[in-house]
């Protein structure tokens, strides 16, 4: 006697027509999240960690400004001179008027040299300030 | 009679869609950057002209100076602590005012010398700022049994006025060399 084994007959293929479509709204998704770099940096900096942080909440509003380990000092796309801050932000400031300047400061760098920035930011008149840093793992 | 040749069908082949598709993909996962804007705020105080400038009395009790030298020593109103000893130093001092009215918090001062690494006064700030965070926890936990991220907008209000965070950065002063 012989058994015939049994077998379902569906057939066991997993339908792929649809996978493109899932793909794309995969790829539909980041491109709509993706914000490619706007502006390049050209300073080094390595930011220190901190834990009592918080997220900026308003992205828009961010202006940043950056300081590399060798005390280049860099707003947009420029290397700026100190003396040129002011004006600078003033103009910003302007433009948007309760602008937050994120300092991505190089952690290594002299606390005078941060407080210079920082006159010349209170003379702008840009006083919302937060000193980004990374999270502390 | 000329048998009619059968058209084949026009279809696009569809087969390679999904990996196209991939390719695409791949390509924003590696150039997508989330980063997360995170620091640690502060405000500024105005600009005021040296001439200008008026020296406010301030109650000694009100104040906690911190002051950081340039070899990253920290001074808390005249004893020398390390910098992990500010929290639980000032935790006491900010819990003990929660009930004074407004104009009478703790203000903390922090004052740092030119040559004083950044990081250090980041890591006093952050110190400073996790003090501040930790009693307004305790304080909404108190008061109404959560955390203060979970609390409704008017309960987070009334838990800031009675912990508001007062950090005043020293004015600039002129050294001698």
């Amino acid at each position: 006697m012989t058994f015939e084994k049994k077998r379902a007959s569906t057939k066991q293929e997993i339908p792929t027509a649809s996978m493109p479509d899932i793909i794309f709204m995969l790829l539909l998704f980041f491109m709509v999240t993706t914000t490619l770099r706007e502006v390049e940096v050209f300073v080094k900096y390595s930011l220190p960690e901190a834990e009592a942080i918080e997220k900026i909440e308003n992205k828009r509003l961010v202006s940043y400004i950056w300081v590399g380990k060798d005390k280049r000092v860099q707003i947009n796309d420029n290397i700026v001179k100190l003396d040129e801050i002011q004006d600078i932000m003033y103009k910003k400031r302007t433009d948007l008027p309760n602008i937050i300047v994120s300092l991505r400061v190089d952690q290594n760098t002299d606390m005078g040299y941060v407080t210079d920035i920082q006159q010349e930011l209170r003379k702008a008149s840009c006083l919302r300030i937060n000193y980004s840093t990374r999270v502390k793992s | 009679m000329i048998k009619k040749k059968k058209l084949p069908e026009a279809t696009i082949p569809t087969s390679s869609m999904a990996d196209i598709a991939f390719l695409l993909l791949i390509f924003f996962l590696v150039a997508t950057v989330i980063d997360v804007d995170t620091g640690i705020g502060l405000t500024l105080p105005e600009y005021v002209p040296p001439e200008e400038q008026k020296e406010v009395k301030v109650d000694p009790n009100r104040m906690a100076a911190v002051l950081i030298n340039e070899n990253n020593d920290v001074l808390l109103d005249g004893k020398i602590i390390s910098v992990f000893q500010i929290k639980n130093a000032l935790k006491p001092r900010i819990e003990s005012k929660i009930d004074l009215p407004s104009n009478k918090k703790l203000i903390v001062s922090v004052k740092t010398a030119r040559e004083t690494v950044y990081n250090t006064y980041i890591q006093a700030l952050d110190q400073i700022k996790e003090a501040y965070f930790e009693v307004r926890d305790e304080l909404s936990n108190q008061k109404f049994g959560n955390k203060y991220d979970d609390l409704t907008a008017e309960e987070q209000q009334s838990v800031k006025d009675a912990v508001p965070i007062i950090i005043s950065i020293a004015e600039p002063e002129q050294v001698k060399k």
